[in-house]
């Protein structure tokens, strides 16, 4: 019996709906659907789906404002689906927790591509612990402590914070962080990266505005340091 | 391209401001010129006259009371000598004569007894006999016949001479019935002194009067001028494009209606722009209106078309074969139409002004590998590029222009297609030549251009029409360019070059992070508030 990913899609428009669920469900996924934020955020607490696709522009609450709720209470994964690639509705979408983002008119192929990366960042992976100052990361059981206590991270942020420690003191790019975590093309958006690294710096760093563990490295990328 | 010809429209135009300068300067200049002239002409006359007048006035005058006097004294005192006198009684008549108000000197010449000439002098050293001119002695002792118009033999004669510069009055008469004769000499110097400073305050005068027309010449020539320059410098930003430009209008008279007529037609000029702009702004957001509405049609059809792409791909066959064709259409035009409004929006997106640059370092040859890699195109491009060439730019946009350029060195110019990446101070500079037999002179101007086709008889390309107008202003918002041209060796060659660091171009927040130190990151500071909720 292989493993069936459950999705919750909230979009409004019914032909988009109608058409995305009918091709992730061929892709291989469990696809239950809703027309409205307040509807999905009902659905969300009913069913624990493994991940959420979002439409940006919702009647009533928007799909930030979904997402930054989701994001209160949740870590699961959520991909944002935007009709505008505007940068700033990326910039907005990324900032209020966002895993990835895909572009309307997108193509099943694609999104489902998103959706089995973003589901392959929770994927357990046999391995020891590394500490980094107060930070414990169970790379067996797939948690992060600070200073013993748990932190909930979201299965991207993990990814990253384990990509970063796999390679400790060593720089990686923004292109390098994409296709690891993200598994994008060579194309990626590298404000992916740089969203993450804010939040996942609001949660391991001792003040997130002067970082002392994941460091910017000028020109290149991002760095892992265990602190002195 | 366009700078050489910049340069060329600058050329005339600096001309121009010149000429104009030097038709205003000449402008002043002949009203300064005329106003001098009506003056000098003016004063010149009226002083002329003046002085002549005087000048005879002052003489006639001085020189009448002197011989006048002379006449008086010649009859009293030597009428009043005896017939022959001496020497000594000569002497002393003339130095009584010489002793009256008009202050001349005296020679007297007589005959004595013994029929002798005898002198008498008033002032030996300032009057001799020499200096009374030969002339005025023969006309002095000429005997004239006595007639009715005529009632004396002898008359007085006088004769203006200079002596050393200075003038003089000789006058000589014979008293008559055989008396002595007198010869008188009075300078003229006082006289002379007089109307030489009378004549140094008429050209003071001029002078004055000169200076004076030139002061208002000038202050006339600004009068009309100012109005006339700052007319001039309204035109010119008119010109430029500020329309807003109005002239203040002061008075009622033809340079006030001249700046009336001016602000009328700055005002019908702003209207008619601000009318064209507006038509031009709503014909812009209608296109990014609809690209954007199309979208969601799309969206739903692209994900449905994908199902039925791979329904006609699945080995079982479940398409009817009839029907094959008919959805292998819809598949591929669903395609394109998704090319084409992708396009659009992204030129609305240039128009609006909306985008922006999401700069990253990148290996630039491994990025035109990957780019040419995912469309299939590894077989048909030579690609000559070193790695390790890092790069900081939009590595999507990069995606677009060389998927364009090259894309279109394929399909226009056909293989071999030769990609050169070199690094030129401090731009990168790739060049995308093809083997195909070029691009005619009369397109090569339009090739950017949107929708533009070589001939309206040409067959419709795959492309959007687009390709090449979005790869130049892809390269525009690097703060690069592209130019096309033809090889000599043959094909055509497009040249894209863009600046090794774009950061400066990019003021936004999140787009100018790699440069950043640590913790003084801009993006730090710019994300905190969304960290602060999603704590909460």
């Amino acid at each position: 019996m292989t493993f069936v990913p459950s999705l919750l899609l909230i979009e409004d428009d019914d032909a988009i709906r109608t058409a995305l669920e009918l091709s992730l469900t061929r892709q291989g996924h469990r696809v239950a659907t809703a027309a409205t934020g307040e509807d999905g955020l009902k659905l969300l607490s009913e069913q624990r789906p493994d991940l959420i696709v979002l439409d940006v522009m919702l009647p009533g609450i928007d799909g930030f404002e979904v997402c930054r709720r989701i994001r209160r209470t949740d870590q699961l994964p959520i991909i944002l689906l935007t009709a505008r690639n505007d940068d700033i509705d990326v910039v907005v979408g990324l900032e209020s927790g966002a895993d990835d983002y895909v572009v309307k008119p997108v193509q099943g192929r694609v999104l489902d591509a998103r959706i089995r990366a973003v589901l392959r960042r929770g994927e357990r992976e046999a391995n020891d612990a590394a500490t980094f100052g107060s930070l414990v990361i169970d790379r067996a059981a797939m948690t992060v402590t600070k200073n013993g206590e748990d932190l909930q991270l979201t299965p991207t942020e993990l990814r990253l914070l384990l990509e970063l420690s796999r390679r400790p003191g060593q720089a990686l790019s923004r292109q390098q962080l994409l296709r690891l975590v993200w598994e994008h093309d060579y194309l990626g958006d590298s404000r992916l990266v740089d969203a993450c690294v804010q939040r996942l710096r609001a949660k391991v760093e001792d003040v997130p505005s002067s970082p002392t563990l994941i460091r910017t490295v000028r020109g290149v990328g991002y760095r892992l340091d265990t602190p002195q | 391209m366009t700078k050489p010809h910049d340069k060329l429209r600058g050329l005339p135009a600096a001309r121009k401001a010149v000429l104009s300068g030097l038709r205003f300067t000449s402008l002043r200049l002949r009203l300064v010129v005329v106003f001098a002239l009506v003056a000098l002409t003016a004063a010149v006359s009226a002083s002329g006259i003046a002085y002549w007048l005087n000048r005879e006035a002052v003489l006639t005058r001085a020189q009448d009371a002197a011989l006048k006097d002379f006449r008086q004294q010649l009859q009293t005192r030597a009428g009043a000598l005896p017939p022959n006198p001496s020497q000594d009684e000569l002497q002393v008549a003339a130095g009584q004569m010489a002793n009256s108000s008009q202050r001349y000197s005296v020679l007297l010449i007589s005959e004595n007894a013994s029929g002798d000439q005898v002198f008498g002098y008033s002032d030996l050293d300032a009057f001799t006999l020499a200096k009374v001119p030969k002339t005025l002695r023969e006309a002095v002792k000429k005997e004239q016949p006595v007639s009715s118009g005529n009632k004396s033999p002898y008359h007085l004669y006088w004769q203006r001479t200079t002596d050393h510069g200075t003038p003089y009055l000789v006058g000589g008469a014979q008293v008559i019935g055989g008396g002595p004769t007198g010869y008188m000499l009075k300078s003229l110097e006082p006289e002379a002194k007089d109307l030489s400073s009378l004549g140094w305050s008429l050209a003071i005068a001029t002078a004055l009067a000169l200076v004076g027309s030139a002061l208002l010449a000038q202050a006339a020539a600004t009068t009309v001028l100012k109005p006339v320059h700052r007319l001039g410098v309204a035109a010119r930003r008119l010109g430029e494009g500020k329309l807003d430009t109005r002239l203040r209008v002061s008075g009622t008279d033809e340079l006030a209606d001249l700046s009336r007529t001016f602000n009328r037609t700055a005002e019908n000029l702003e209207k008619k722009v601000a009318d064209m702009s507006a038509r031009d702004e709503a014909s812009r957001r209608f296109v990014a209106d609809m690209s954007h509405e199309l979208r969601t049609p799309l969206t739903a059809i692209t994900a449905v078309t994908e199902v039925l792409e791979e329904e006609l791909d699945a080995e079982t066959g479940s398409v009817d074969p009839m029907i094959e064709p008919a959805v292998r259409l819809v598949v591929s035009e669903t395609r394109r139409l998704n090319d084409l409004v992708e396009n659009l929006m992204e030129v609305t997106r240039f128009d609006a002004g909306t985008a922006r640059l999401v700069l990253d370092d990148v290996d630039i040859a491994d990025q035109i590998t990957a780019c040419i890699d995912a469309r299939a195109w590894l077989d048909a491009v030579d690609l000559d590029a070193e790695r390790g060439t890092t790069v900081s730019l939009d590595p999507r946009r990069l995606d677009v222009i060389l998927a364009n350029l090259i894309g279109n060195a394929l399909k226009h110019g056909g293989s071999p297609v030769r990609v050169s990446v070199r690094l030129d101070g401090d731009s990168l500079v790739i060049s995308v030549r093809d083997g195909g037999p070029g691009i005619p002179e009369d397109v090569l101007p339009h090739v950017f251009d949107r929708f533009y086709k070589a001939s309206a008889s040409r067959p419709r390309s795959e492309g959007s029409g687009l390709g090449l107008s979005i790869a130049l202003e892809n390269a525009h918002i690097h703060g690069g360019e592209i130019t096309a041209a033809n090889s000599p060796a043959g094909g055509a060659v497009f040249t894209l070059r863009l600046p090794r660091d774009p950061s400066p171009l990019t003021a936004e927040p999140h787009a100018d992070r790699v440069g950043e130190p640590d913790g003084a990151d801009e993006d730090d500071a710019g994300e905190r508030p969304g960290e602060g909720k999603e704590q909460s």
